[in-house]
Parts: C-alpha cells; sequence; structure tokens
C-alpha cells in the first residue's frame, strides 16, 4: 500500500496527539515537591508547629503570587520527626520512598543530629537540604555536599556578638553559659579561639542542663568571675529567663547575650523587666517591623487566607524564609532549563541578588551558610527587640 | 564561705519543691504499688492549668483554684486508665501510665497549643536577706509553700482518719476491703491528691521558666528522689528532696569547674551509691516490691 505524503503527516499529527499532548500536560501539570520534617511534637514542638504554619503560607505565596515554578505548582509535603532522629529518620525514608526525584526537588529537616543522620543518604540522592539547625559543622559543603545552612552558624552569631562586644569595651571580661547539649558546645571552641585573638579574656564558663529549676550557683559563680558579658548558647528560652532573673536579685550587672534560639520575644513575657537590655542575634525580620516588604506579604496573604494578624513568631519568619527562598530557587532553575535536584543546587549557589524580600541580607552562600546577621536589644517595656546593629557580614 | 551557705539555702528551696513534686508519685505508689511515668505530665497539666486561670485571676488564685481541677484530672486518671487494670501485671499497670504519659502530652498541645507561653502575673516579690545571704522570691516561694504541705501530708497520713485510711489500703487492699474501708474510693483520692500535689510544682516550676513541654523534663527529677527517699516513704521523699537540691547546688558550685555537667549526674550518683547499700532506698521497707 503507498502512503502519501498527507497521510503520513496526518498519522503523525495524529500520534503526537493522542500520546505527546497527554504527556506533556502531564508534565507541566506534575508539581514540583518541598518536604518539610518537623517537630510538630515533643519538646520542640512550639518551632515545629510555627514553621509547617510558614511553610503552608510560602507554599501559597510561590504558587499564587511568584505564579509557581515554571508552570508547574509546589506542593508541601509533611511530617513529624517529634524531634526525634529514629522518627525523623523514618519520615526521611518514607518521603523518599514515596516521591519521585523528578518531584521531590528539596528536604528541610529539623536538628543537627538528624541532619548528620541523613547526610550521607542526601549525598547519594543529591537532594537539596536544610534544616532548623545553623550548626557549624553542617554548613561544611566538603563534607555535607547537599546541606545548606540558611543563615549564619552559631559560630557566626558568636562571632557577631564577640565583634560588639569588642568594639563597645575592648578587652571585655566575658563568660559562656551554654547548655550540655551538642546545640549548647557547637560554637564554644570558636568562641575561645575568638575571644582570645581579640583580646576579651573568657572569665567563666558555665555548663548547664538545657531546663533549669534553678539558677543561683551558676550566677553565684559567675558573679565572682565578674563578667561584663555574658553568652549563652543552647537553650530555646527555657533557661534564659531565669538565669537574668536570677542575675537581676543576685546584683549581676553583665550583659547577657544570646543567639537565634535566644531572639524571640516571649523571653520578655517570661524573664519580665530582668530581660532588658538582652542582646540576641536575629537574621531575619521581627513580624512587627512593618517596613519589611516580606512583613506586608504575608499579613497580605494572611488576610487574603482569613488568618489571625496577630504576632509571628521569629521560627515562622525563619521558615518563611527557607520556603520562598526554595521557591525561587526553584523558578531560576526552572528558567534555565534545569528543574532538577542538580538544577536548584546550582541556582542556589548563584543567588547574590535575592533578599527574599528583606528577610535576609543576601542568598550569597559562603561555605553554604548565609554569614549575615544584626543584633537586636530587648526592650522588656515594648516587649520587643529593637535593632541595635544594621546588617554585619561575618565572613 | 557566704558562698557554700548560699548554695545551701537556695539548695533547700530547690530541694523543698522536689519533695513536693516526688510525694504525690510516692502516695499513689504507697496506695496502689502503680509506678506513676506520668508524673511529669501531672506537672505540665498542672501548670497550663494554673496558666489558663492565671488570665482571669492573680496568679496565687489561679494556683489555688488549679488545685481542684488537677484533682479532677487525677479522679479521671484512675478511673480511666488504672482501674480498668486492677488485678492485671504490675507491667501492665505500667505500660498504661506510659502510655498515659504519651497521651497527656498530645492532649496538653491539643488543648493549649504549642506556642511558647508564659505566666502571667507573679508571686509577691519577697526578698529575705541574712546578712550577705539573700533568699530569692523564687526560693523563698518554693519553701513557704512545698515544706508546710510536705510536713502537713505526712502529719495528714499519720494523725487523721484518712490518713490511716490510706496507710490501711496501701498495707493491703483487700483487707482493708475487708473491714468495710471504701479501698477503690481512697485510691481514686489518692490519685486525685497527687495530681493535686504534682500541680503546685508544675505552677511553681512554670514561675521560672514559663509554661511548655520542658516541664516533663523537670519532673524527672522525681525519680532519683523518690528512689532515695524510699519508694513508699513520704517522709523519705522530703528528705532526699533535699538531699537531692544540696547535692546539687553544691556540686555545681564546686564540681562544674573540673567536671563539666556532673551536677546533672549527682542525684543519680547518690541514687546508685544508696541503692547499693540500701537497695529499698534511705526510708523504704525492706519488703519493697521491685519491679
Amino acid at each position: 500500500m503507498k502512503v502519501t505524503r498527507r497521510q503520513l503527516l496526518q498519522t503523525g499529527i495524529g500520534t503526537v496527539a493522542a500520546y505527546g499532548v497527554p504527556r506533556f500536560a502531564r508534565a507541566q501539570a506534575r508539581p514540583v515537591k518541598l518536604a518539610a520534617l518537623l517537630p510538630l511534637t515533643g519538646p520542640f514542638a512550639f518551632a515545629g508547629n510555627a514553621a509547617l504554619d510558614a511553610f503552608r503560607d510560602a507554599t501559597d505565596y510561590v504558587n499564587e503570587v511568584m505564579g509557581g515554578v515554571g508552570g508547574r505548582k509546589l506542593e508541601l509535603i509533611v511530617e513529624d520527626t517529634g524531634y526525634d532522629v529514629a522518627k525523623g529518620t523514618a519520615a526521611f525514608n518514607r518521603v523518599i520512598g514515596k516521591e519521585s526525584p523528578e518531584e521531590l526537588l528539596f528536604v528541610y529537616g529539623d536538628s543537627t543530629g538528624l541532619s548528620k543522620a541523613l547526610a550521607p543518604e542526601i549525598a547519594r540522592l543529591g537532594v537539596p537540604y536544610s534544616a532548623t539547625s545553623y550548626s557549624s559543622e553542617l554548613a561544611d559543603p566538603e563534607r555535607y555536599p547537599g546541606i545548606w545552612v540558611f543563615g549564619p552558624t552559631y559560630s557566626d552569631m558568636m562571632e557577631a556578638l564577640l565583634r560588639y562586644i569588642h568594639e563597645k569595651k575592648p578587652g571585655a571580661r566575658i563568660a559562656l553559659v551554654h547548655s550540655n547539649s551538642e546545640f549548647g558546645r557547637d560554637p564554644i571552641p570558636y568562641v575561645k579561639q575568638r575571644a582570645a585573638q581579640l583580646g576579651l579574656p573568657i572569665v567563666a564558663e558555665e555548663v548547664t542542663p538545657l531546663v533549669l529549676s534553678d539558677a543561683t550557683p551558676t550566677i553565684l559563680k559567675l558573679r565572682q568571675a565578674k563578667p561584663d558579658f555574658v553568652l549563652t548558647q543552647g537553650y530555646v528560652l527555657t533557661a534564659e529567663p531565669l538565669l537574668v532573673k536570677t542575675a537581676r536579685e543576685y546584683g549581676l550587672n553583665a550583659t547577657f547575650m544570646g543567639t537565634y534560639y535566644s531572639s524571640e520575644v516571649i523571653l520578655m513575657k517570661r524573664a519580665g523587666p530582668a530581660a532588658d537590655g538582652f542582646i540576641a542575634t536575629y537574621h531575619n525580620a521581627y513580624s512587627y517591623d512593618k517596613s519589611t516588604p516580606a512583613v506586608q506579604a504575608i499579613y497580605e496573604l494572611r488576610a487574603a487566607k482569613g488568618k489571625e494578624p496577630g504576632y509571628l513568631t521569629t521560627f515562622y519568619m525563619g521558615a518563611f524564609f527557607v520556603g520562598v527562598a526554595v521557591g525561587e530557587a526553584m523558578r531560576r532553575a526552572a528558567a534555565a532549563g534545569e528543574l532538577t535536584r542538580p538544577g536548584i543546587t546550582k541556582a542556589l549557589g548563584k543567588m547574590w541578588d535575592y533578599d527574599a524580600m528583606g528577610l535576609i541580607h543576601s542568598m550569597r552562600f559562603v561555605g553554604h551558610r548565609l554569614p549575615y546577621t544584626r543584633l537586636y536589644r530587648a526592650n522588656a517595656g515594648k516587649g520587643i527587640y529593637e535593632p541595635l546593629t544594621d546588617w554585619l557580614e561575618l565572613a | 564561705m557566704t558562698f557554700f551557705w548560699q548554695l545551701l539555702l537556695t539548695g533547700v528551696a530547690t530541694g523543698a519543691l522536689y519533695a513536693l513534686m516526688s510525694m504525690g508519685f510516692v502516695l499513689v505508689y504507697r496506695a496502689t504499688s502503680v509506678v506513676n511515668f506520668a508524673i511529669g505530665e501531672f506537672l505540665l497539666v498542672g501548670g497550663y492549668v494554673t496558666f489558663t486561670l492565671a488570665h482571669f485571676l492573680p496568679l496565687p488564685l489561679a494556683m489555688l483554684g488549679a488545685l481542684p481541677v488537677a484533682f479532677l484530672v487525677g479522679v479521671g486518671v484512675e478511673r480511666a486508665f488504672v482501674r480498668p487494670l486492677i488485678g492485671r501485671s504490675v507491667v501492665a499497670v505500667i505500660m498504661a501510665t506510659i502510655g498515659l504519659a504519651l497521651t497527656l502530652d498530645g492532649a496538653a498541645q491539643l488543648v493549649w497549643g504549642p506556642d511558647q507561653k508564659y505566666l502571667s502575673g507573679s508571686l509577691p516579690p519577697v526578698l529575705l536577706t541574712f546578712g550577705e545571704l539573700i533568699l530569692p522570691p523564687r526560693a523563698f516561694w518554693s519553701l513557704a509553700i512545698s515544706l508546710p504541705v510536705a510536713l502537713g501530708l505526712i502529719y495528714f497520713l499519720q494523725k487523721s482518719r484518712w490518713g490511716v485510711l490510706v496507710r490501711a489500703v496501701s498495707e493491703s487492699e483487700v483487707a482493708a476491703l475487708a473491714m468495710g474501708i471504701p479501698a477503690p474510693r481512697i485510691v481514686t483520692a489518692v490519685w486525685g491528691l497527687s495530681a493535686a500535689l504534682a500541680a503546685v510544682g508544675g505552677a511553681l516550676l512554670a514561675g521560672l521558666s514559663g509554661v511548655g513541654p520542658h516541664l516533663v523534663q523537670l519532673g524527672l527529677m522525681v525519680f532519683p528522689v523518690t528512689i532515695l527517699g524510699g519508694l513508699e516513704s513520704v517522709g523519705g521523699a522530703l528528705a532526699a528532696g533535699l538531699i537531692v537540691g544540696v547535692a546539687e547546688a553544691l556540686s555545681k558550685g564546686y564540681l562544674e569547674a573540673y567536671l563539666p555537667g556532673i551536677s546533672e549526674t549527682v542525684p543519680f550518683i547518690i541514687v546508685l551509691i544508696v541503692v547499693l547499700v540500701r537497695p529499698y532506698g534511705l526510708f523504704g521497707r525492706r519488703d519493697i516490691e521491685r519491679v
């Protein structure tokens, strides 16, 4: 049978129409996915649930305001880790086993321990990953190539505090109070080394549990050491309120300082006037800072969804930042025709011009972390943290 | 020397709080032989109930108001979790209390939400000084509340009719029933009282650093205290609480510089040493049933 050119063309078009178009349409309709493994229960449920709310809002923002990711919708997958490495690992395996590598393009986890446990799998799968942890150890592209820290490390945060101390009072006496945990110990070697370089003597080091029933012995020993500044690390406002209250009662006049997890305003509610003057590092925007475009955008989005307009915690702001920044990285990867895990990894390394509407100073990663922060000082009368410095570049 | 006395003073205050937290645990064990692994969650619920009431009432009244609520929670727990297991193996009851702990953790998050909370208001700021020694308000209130409650409870158990009934039930529930003692009602009341005592402890702890799941972690101190004092000795819980509180404070003051983190383990080291010599604790009975 002789086939004419017209018949051949008709057959070809028909075949494309029958098989190609639906496949193309399916590919376009297929979502891209971000998995968030969050501590929705357990001792860090307060942070996990705030982050969940933020990731949901960020997903909506990427889809509705940013127009999706290269014509595809961003979809959020959520798993509870209970702040437990075993449960978190199981959740990770569940997500990885269920989702296709073409769709699941980013994973967000919940702690240093979990991140370290997952690191070999993350490297093997080539999936870009971040977490709630700002561990200095994780920001190591050589050792953990898939892990990105969306903020400064705890060592960076301490660097900011030490620089401030050095500038305000050269030779000031420093005391360290940290929890007996991986989180608490993380930046301590760096602090000791850096303080020595800056000529800031460390006159005391107190190691405590994560939660205190009495801070008197700690404060009495600090009082003997007569520090000018007390650097705290490794608590989530479970110990700081008691420390500052007890310090006030025993007449210890040092300035207390803390890092990211001490920067939530609940400190002032829990410690009252004793919290006044507490200095903390914080690298996103407070939700009461209405001059930040991201804050306006968040409240507009939430208002449109009928959500409450109240205060949003630092944990919310941090997770919203990660959500929109990952969405932006995906959009850039899609624009470059590389909406894949390696494509997003590449995009993350080139987002120098992006500041997530003022939620971060810059997305210029240095050693897989964003070494920028600001210092804030607690104003107990107003119940808020007020900016003490502009952005500090720490690397 | 002031340093030592200051540590001793605040150690006693902390120890009194530990004793208060532990007494409810001991009461339940004494009356029912149940090791209540949900004691930390009882503290948590007490803290949260006080937190809720403190929105409407001054803190001292909120703490008082939390007592009947916590009592009812204790009664409910006994009815729902413990009574159905009467006659079952001790392991089953222990597993039930572990399940209860998880249930209460989840329920607290559902009812009060996961966000960080603080206790509004405060107890009157009594600051006592003795020469160079200072007794800050928290330590004062720990002592002022915990010691009278603990001593009152010991007196109540020794001298009152209800105390005698509780002791009778704890000696032998079957014999008590045979004597016409309403043992089930006594056991229910003991669970309620245990929850109420924990609520006071929870409220005092919540005043330190806010309300939240970290209270459960502080509640774990009940275990070394009760094992040290003897699982069924209310007086032992008081003595052991004071010993642990003082040991913790002194080790924090004198050993921490050489052995960072030692003060966290000191209570357990003491327990280990004492249990090696007296397996039934400092004030426990020799015929103690171990689980």
